[in-house]
């Protein structure tokens, strides 16, 4: 298998991308005696061609999907897929993390698990935990909040949406019946 | 038979009520020895040897709770049945030289009907309690039951026959006379080999009919949650307790009276009281042997089986051993 | 032909789960048809939590996601942290953390065996492995101070180091493994009822492994070979040469079913001991920690701006940790991932058309740790009604109870 340096990972997005690309970069870190290095690409691009992003991905190599993290940034909702790709092969693997921000006035984003069917427990963890809307997302019951929890309360957001109410005054949260 | 006397049936009720006695306590403490036992196999100390009969009397005061989709009767009912049927079958075997209490009433073909009672009760009682886990539970005992009575039978019948063929007068299913003549003196080497082949095939019944692993698909702990027994609880369970600990005897003393019904009072040169105690308690120890070896051993050796193969084990090659042994039996008889 | 199928609930209690999940499975006869996974029975909103934590609080909750990977989370957070906020940690801890994480995954590996046995019915071997288990907890006890919860990670290093004189007890400790290996082994993959129940059952291919994103000894069962101390070396694991294990070492073929999974933990018990004998021999003096002085530490902490990710292969599959700091006493975000959450998907293909007495191996198959939110719900009988108990009557209630029996 041939393998792309990360350089020419981050040149074949901006290539395709080129006016999507907010910034990108790459980290180096080394570890252990022998100071062997492994690297981080960090790529932060627009929602609008967020989908195709992960579609170019996987034509590279079907990705390994770990997870979406999540940061509420006032107006705005950062979201993070970390992956990988080059697994298999010793020193070979390259963390990518792909990130882009929605605005709170329009929380859409496409599902990518017609791509990457692993997603799907992690899309539905963050249209529970922050309210975001995942098109095409096939399962929509609530994984990890109970079926009852109240449809407006989304614990991982840090506006007054989030959880704070249900922490300290929870007899005034309406819950669903 | 002649016409009872008031006297007999008064000596037989009371006999009855002894035997389901000393059945009932020698079963409980047999159950400690074998929980013991297999603890220590497992490296583990294991619970006191009183512990069934401390089981059994905690349960009995705890409340009795019928599920709601439950048919009251039926649920209530099933341990009972089971109890019972399991006692009945006390009644019918040989102690040492002590010839059974109802013998001439019934033989061991009658014995093989009064064992699928248990095993019925437990059905009937798994599906009335309404649960899924104890109606899946109903089914795999009845699975079980119609595939182990093949071999069970299989190994009476060559008793049957054998006896039949040396001494035709005889009664050959009374389990007395099965008793009275071992099989391995009636045979030769085939037969001999043919005989272990039975033992075998009890051997792999016994822990089927005792719902023990690997034969314990229709309880399956970690499945079904306790399968049939699912909904029971209080006085119940503890009768369910009991019926089991009573059937480990009735199982065990089968296999005593068809393989092993040697007794040791005449090598000793002993007579009267003290042949019976001894011959009683050699009895105590031949039961005690094969419980060792059909139920605490093989559970603590083996794993689970699921249902279709608990089925193919009994239908196949347990089977398969039956007859091999039954054919040796023929075989010897026809040859020699 | 008209299927009448029924249903049977699997949990959230339920013996042969040992952490609460619900499963609903459509059943016909004995075969399964249809299979709903019901999470979050268990969800304690740890992320929640840990955003209202300072880093070196964070740690001591990470070790509680899980009292198993009590070694992986830490490690990985720690590691999140010292990425984002470039903080080097000295190869001595390196070395130290990845013992411990290897004694970590032993413990955890046995403890797995067992359990899948008692799965099986097989109570015996539960009894035994988990006794050869207890000499690795008494050894990790004896080198960070618990035998699980160790405590000893810390943003920039170790808390404890590994003196001389406590090299003889870990080889000590190796040899007793290396002694009743070859029993595990005997009784896991030559015994013959433990093959019957496990071989060709709960299969996952090749195909739904990589497409679900399966991780850990599960994707490594179904033949891919994929793990992070060889992909993507951290740590001490980088001079080490680590390799995935995929049972065709063993078998020379890869079924993807639960005997595989069997092979591929007991392969790497052996792994596990060879990785700490090695790290025992090359082990660098130095510190043992970046900074000392935790006030110093934490104030370091708060002038950093940056995010880190920390991956770990804990023994159950990559653990990562996402962590962004952004000047502030509080990290803006932690997200942490267990290995389970990524492989609960692939329970689904390996539950379809199984039967039911295949349930509990198969979902222990994957060695779930479901670590996950909050509140008691109770049922009001009068009215039928559903209720929550929240914090304050949950605190109420415990009052009135200690008033109860202490008058």
């Amino acid at each position: 298998m041939e393998y792309m340096t990360p350089e020419k990972i981050v040149e074949l997005f901006k290539e395709k991308f080129n006016g999507s690309i907010i910034n990108s970069k790459i980290e180096i870190k080394t570890a252990g005696l022998k100071k062997n290095n492994y690297s981080l690409i960090w790529i932060e691009i627009e929602v609008k061609d967020f989908k195709e992003a992960v579609n170019l991905l996987c034509t590279i190599q079907f990705p390994h999907f770990s997870i979406i993290s999540d940061n509420d940034i006032g107006e705005e909702i950062k979201l993070t897929y970390h992956f990988s790709l080059y697994y298999g092969e010793k020193s070979q693997e390259i963390s990518l993390n792909l990130a882009t921000s929605l605005p709170k006035n329009n929380l859409k984003i496409l599902s990518i698990t017609d791509l990457i069917p692993g997603a799907q427990i992690s899309e539905r963890e963050i249209k529970e935990m922050l309210g975001v809307t995942i098109e095409g997302l096939p399962d929509l019951s609530n994984i990890f909040l109970p079926k009852d929890f109240p449809k407006d309360v989304y614990p991982l957001r840090k506006d007054e949406t989030g959880a704070v109410k249900m922490v300290n005054k929870e007899e005034e949260v309406k819950k669903v019946e | 038979m002649t016409s009872i006397s008031l006297f007999e049936i008064l000596v037989k009720i009371i006999g009855a009520i002894v035997i389901a006695f000393l059945g009932v306590v020698i079963g409980l403490f047999y159950k400690g020895i074998d929980r013991k036992l297999a603890a220590r196999m497992q490296a583990r100390v294991g619970p006191p040897i009183r512990q069934p009969f401390m089981d059994f009397f905690k349960l009995m005061i705890k409340e009795n709770i019928v599920p709601q989709n439950a048919v009251p009767w039926i649920f209530n009912g099933a341990p009972i049945m089971a109890l019972v049927s399991s006692i009945t079958i006390l009644l019918y075997l040989p102690v040492g030289n002590i010839s059974p209490l109802l013998s001439g009433y019934g033989d061991i073909v009658l014995i093989i009907y009064l064992l699928t009672l248990p095993a019925i009760g437990m059905v009937v009682g798994g599906f009335a309690s309404g649960s899924p886990y104890a109606s899946v539970g109903a089914q795999r005992e009845m699975v079980m039951m119609m595939s182990y009575e093949l071999p069970l039978v299989t190994v009476v019948v060559a008793f049957g026959w054998k006896l039949s063929q040396v001494y035709p007068h005889l009664n050959i299913f009374s389990l007395t006379v099965i008793n009275a003549h071992p099989i391995w003196e009636l045979v030769g080497p085939l037969g001999f080999i043919g005989a272990i082949l039975l033992f075998i095939t009890l051997a792999a019944v016994t822990p089927g009919e005792l719902s023990k692993v690997p034969f314990d698909a229709p309880e399956a702990e970690t499945e079904l949650a306790g399968g049939i027994l699912v909904e029971y609880s209080g006085r119940n369970l503890a009768l369910f307790g009991l019926a089991d600990a009573v059937k480990i005897i009735v199982m065990t003393s089968l296999t005593v009276a068809l393989f092993f019904p040697y007794n040791i009072s005449h090598l000793l040169a002993l007579s009267g009281a003290f042949a019976l105690i001894v011959d009683t308690l050699f009895f105590l120890v031949k039961i005690f042997l094969v419980m060792f070896v059909e139920v605490t051993f093989i559970r603590v050796a083996v794993a689970r089986l699921k249902i279709d193969q608990v089925s193919f084990a009994y239908w196949v090659p347990v089977s398969i051993i039956g007859f091999l042994g039954l054919m040796l039996i023929v075989l010897d008889t026809i040859i020699v | 032909m008209n299927k009448k199928t029924y249903s049977i609930p699997i949990g959230p209690v339920h013996p042969s789960l040992k952490e609460p999940m619900t499963f609903n499975f459509e059943i016909y006869g004995e075969r399964i048809e249809k299979v709903n996974l019901a999470p979050g029975d268990n969800h304690r909103g740890i992320e929640f939590m840990g955003r209202q934590r300072n880093p070196i609080q964070i740690i001591y909750l990470a070790e509680r996601i899980c009292g198993i990977c009590s070694a992986a989370h830490p490690f990985a957070f720690c590691q999140a942290v010292e990425n984002a906020a470039g903080i080097e940690v000295p190869e001595r801890a390196q070395y130290i953390r990845v013992i411990i994480a290897e004694l970590e995954r032993i413990h955890s590996h046995i403890l797995w065996a067992g359990v899948a046995a008692h799965e099986l019915g097989f109570d015996s071997v539960l009894y035994l492995s988990w006794r050869a288990r207890e000499e690795v907890l008494d050894l990790l006890e004896y080198l960070t101070g618990n035998r699980i919860n160790y405590g000893i990670f810390m943003i920039g290093g170790v808390r404890r180091d590994i003196s001389e004189e406590q090299l003889p007890r870990i080889r000590e400790t190796l040899e007793y493994y290396k002694d009743i290996y070859g029993k595990i082994e005997d009784i896991f993959l030559n015994d013959p009822t433990i093959a019957f129940r496990t071989k060709n059952v709960g299969v996952l291919t090749k195909e739904d492994a990589l497409h679900l994103c399966a991780v850990g000894p599960t994707t490594r069962a179904s033949g891919i070979k994929k793990d992070v101390r060889q992909d993507q070396p951290y740590s001490a694991y980088a001079d080490l040469n680590v390799e995935a294990i995929t049972p065709d070492v063993f078998s020379g073929e890869v079924n993807g079913d639960v005997y595989d999974r069997i092979i591929v933990r007991l392969l790497e018990l052996v792994q596990s001991i060879q990785i700490i004998e090695q790290c025992l021999d090359n082990m660098p003096s130095g510190e043992i920690i970046a900074e000392k002085k935790l006030v110093k530490l934490l104030n370091q902490l708060k002038k950093a701006k940056g995010e880190g990710v920390g991956r770990v292969e804990a023994p159950r599959g990559e653990c990562i940790h996402y962590v962004k700091l952004n000047e502030s006493e509080l990290p803006e975000v932690w997200k942490a991932r267990a290995p389970t959450y990524n492989n609960l998907m692939t329970w689904v293909p390996m539950l379809i058309d199984q039967q039911i007495a295949d349930i509990p191996i198969v979902i222990a198959s994957i060695d779930p740790c479901i670590a996950c939110m909050d509140r008691v719900t109770i049922l009001n009988k009068n009215n039928g009604q559903k209720s929550m108990l929240t914090k304050k009557d949950l605190h109420e209630l415990s009052v009135q109870k200690t008033r109860r029996i202490t008058p």
